[in-house]
């Protein structure tokens, strides 16, 4: 047989096997094959994680000079904090191929790497403290499914001691009092925050105190150097951060005091007690000078450094001599993102303005505008925006501090519909895409549920949502209030994106049923009356599919990002449908690839199916430094 | 788990990225400082997600019958770990232990953390539900 033969029976099946309304092909396989090939994909896709992820850590000094570093092996690195004497980072790294996490020292000046713990697969290790003398590490883990606050030497000598075993879960560590008495830790969920003490006396019988409660999240606790004040941050319900101080003793009159005006991150005090240190909003080290006797208070609260250019570093720890500020740099460098078109074949049509810190472009139903999300240093916010792509006029739609995602324009382009991210809830609204007028509540589901909108029907009657895993549909008629959902899409697998056909009969949508860890797009009928899915499904896609689900404004074609395994490029993938009279798909073909990391979102493809919009990565200028 | 491990990384940075790691609803409904085990005959399977859900009937210490509603993983995540449908299905009204933080209006309901099959078998939820 001709190699040509074999191919033209090779396409021919593939193609068949394409339309054909079928079970996942994987379960065709024998199960050792499919546990083999979800290693494999595992692997790779931990690879791509690393990748992205991985850094070393690097210090700068109170004039923003950087003094030291690189430390560490490549990592991904979590809670490093500098021992007391200031000669050692403990630091947690990530193990993903184990999905576990564990604490390790780092010698500043030798580089030498001694492991604190060793976790057990699925089990993890975070927030790590110093003990004041720097004998110890302290830390929370996850041993068996149980939370609970563990020590062990810094040497790496000698057994782990458990020193209280947290009956609930995911407490913050946070500080070990400089008499080496006291720990101090955090418990923050959608119900708010409790700052806690617990006395190392006592063992093994130790109880927590509860030193205050809030609705509002806290984390982050640092005793003063006297012990006598316990230095925090508080998130409020509009996701913004500020550092307060109060006694340590639960009975002491007096504060809290807040010290700052905006603020990310944890405090930080200098060991003699007279400053306290933190993350200005706009990431500026910011200093205030303190006293804690006879109470508490503050004076002079001035901007130590920011490291410049256009994405400052962030200070992740200062040294108890506040001469030492720690940075972990983001892995490929300061980034910003240019917003371009390319054409079908990967051409460059069009760049956008200057590179900033964009993500998530769309493109408006008549292909005039671009919805972009623009993050704002200054402020730490990230906004919605739109710009005309004729004269590059950018026209601000939102101005808060919540957390946007997975915005849509309605089908006559007039309004943008957005999840937004409040007081642990996902609201749906909607605003004037002419940045006129306020946002308008759509629907709430279940309080706390992710729900993120995927599509609007053509007759824009109904909201298409993924709600974490199944996808409902949400009647946009009527008062807002009085919606109801319908459960379109809910099964046993991982259904997500649905976007629906412009003739508004057939849904497509990305779903796990072939494979665990992979989504393949699949398309069944959708009922315009009831919002619900018909009989029949077609598997369009064979090799994998991560986002960007679009059909052409024919019809005739639909869109996605195929998964990639390989590297962080992105390849754009399409195949040709029919939909009319019963529904039919050729084989999926690669239109262009573009070299990674570059996110995909729904609204990346022009309604006809000719221009792609990404947010490319480019290098920024590598951070200077501002003195005070 | 990887997930929770980078937001956990992610909690380290910011106040803002903290949000991020509270925004599922299971802390809300359930407390997980209030565990409680529960035996008696597994009666319903609800195999969907985000969760599944359990149905069993338990047998109070007043001799009363007493429903409980258990809520799982995805069925993702049992699938991964090699766990089917079938294997709750099979165990229809045969004896069964579920180990669960109850729910906060201390309704018969609660969030799975580990569940004794009839045959011994145990499921740990953990760390996804712990």
């Amino acid at each position: 047989m001709s190699n040509t033969y074999r191919k033209a029976i090779a396409f021919a099946v593939v193609a068949v096997c394409l339309a054909l309304p079928i079970r996942a092909s994987a379960q065709e396989l024998s199960k050792e094959a499919t546990d083999k090939a979800a290693a494999e994909a595992r692997a790779k896709r931990n690879a791509q994680t690393f990748e992205l992820n991985a850094s070393t850590i690097v210090f700068y000094d109170r004039t923003g000079k950087r003094i030291g570093g690189p430390l560490g092996e490549r990592a991904m690195y979590q809670g490093a904090i500098i021992s007391p004497d200031g000669s050692r980072v403990a630091v947690v790294k990530a193990d993903l191929p184990n999905e576990s996490a564990d604490v390790f020292v780092l010698d500043i000046k030798s580089g030498a790497i001694t492991r604190i713990t060793t976790s057990a697969r699925t089990e993890f290790v975070q927030a790590p403290i110093w003990s004041p003398d720097g004998s110890k590490v302290a830390y929370v883990a996850m041993r068996k499914g149980q939370e609970g606050i563990y020590m062990r030497p810094a040497s790496g000598q000698g057994a782990e001691e458990l020193v209280w075993k947290n009956p609930g879960a995911f407490i913050f560590l946070s500080d070990w009092s400089t008499d080496g008495k006291t720990l101090s830790f955090t418990f923050s969920d959608m119900k708010g925050g409790t700052l806690y003490t617990l006395p190392l006396a006592g063992a093994p019988d130790r109880k927590a105190t509860e030193i205050t409660k809030t609705e509002l999240q806290l984390f982050g606790s640092r005793f003063s150097p006297d012990g006598r004040f316990l230095a925090y941050t508080v998130v409020d319900k509009t996701n913004k951060g500020e550092i307060f101080v109060r006694p340590a003793d639960p009975a002491a009159s007096g504060g809290p005091w807040q010290v700052s005006d905006g603020a990310i991150g944890i405090p930080f005090w200098r060991r003699d007690g007279k400053e306290l240190y933190f993350l200005a909003r706009d990431r500026s080290v910011t200093v205030v000078d303190v006293t804690t006797a006879p109470s508490f208070s503050f004076t002079n609260r001035r901007v130590l450094f920011k490291t410049q250019g256009a994405v400052p570093e962030i200070v992740r720890a200062i040294s108890a001599d506040g001469e030492r500020f720690l940075v972990v740099p983001p892995p490929r460098g300061p980034q910003l993102q240019q917003l371009t078109i390319f054409d079908r074949t990967g051409s460059v049509l069009q760049k956008i303005g200057e590179p900033g810190l964009y993500s998530q472009p769309s493109f408006s139903p008549d292909g005039t505008r671009l919805l972009v999300v623009k993050n704002d240093i200054q402020s730490a916010q990230a906004d919605y925006w739109t710009i005309e792509l004729a004269s590059g006029t950018p026209t601000r739609l939102t101005n808060d501090t919540f957390g946007k995602q997975a915005a849509l324009w309605s089908p006559d382009g007039k309004h943008i519909y957005y999840s937004s991210f409040r007081n642990g809830d996902f609201p749906i609204y909607r605003r004037l895409s002419d940045g006129t007028g306020g946002e308008e509540f759509v629907f709430q589901y279940t309080p706390g549920a992710f729900l993120g909108p995927s599509d609007i029907s053509p007759d824009g009657k109904w909201l298409i949502c993924d709600a974490g895993g199944y996808l409902i549909t949400v009647p946009l008629a009527g008062d807002a209030k009085s919606r109801k959902e319908v459960e379109t899409l809910r099964d046993e697998f991982l259904n997500t994106i649905g976007r629906l056909s412009p003739d508004g009969t057939f849904m497509a949508y990305r779903s796990d049923e072939a494979q665990p860890e992979r989504g393949e797009i699949y398309v069944r009928p959708f009922k315009a009356s009831s919002a619900e899915t018909g009989d029949g499904k077609w598997r369009l896609s064979k090799d994998g599919v991560v986002a960007m689900l679009h059909w052409r404004a024919d019809g005739k074609e639909v869109f996605w990002r195929g998964l990639n395994l390989e590297s962080n490029d992105l390849n754009v993938i399409s195949v040709e449908v029919t939909t009319s009279p019963t529904f039919s798909v050729g084989t999926p073909k690669q239109l262009f690839k573009l070299p990674g990391p570059i996110a995909g979102n729904l609204g990346n493809i022009s309604r006809d199916g000719q221009r792609f919009v990404f947010a490319v990565n480019v290098s920024a200028p590598a951070p200077t430094t501002a003195p005070r | 788990m990887i997930r929770r491990i980078l937001i956990a990384f992610a909690f380290a940075l910011v106040p803002l990225a903290h949000q991020v790691m509270a925004h599922h609803n299971m802390t809300a409904i359930f407390d997980f400082n209030d565990r409680v085990t529960v035996t008696g005959t597994l009666s319903k399977v609800d195999w969907r997600n985000p969760h599944i859900y359990l149905t069993v009937d338990v047998k109070s210490a007043g001799g009363a019958m007493e429903t409980w509603q258990a809520e799982g993983p995805s069925p993702t995540w049992f699938r991964i770990r090699d766990i089917g449908k079938d294997d709750f299905a099979n165990s229809m009204g045969k004896s069964f232990e579920i180990e669960l933080s109850r729910a906060r209006d201390k309704t018969p309901m609660g969030l799975i953390r580990t569940i004794t099959l009839p045959g011994g078998r145990v499921v740990s939820a953990c760390p996804q539900n712990c």
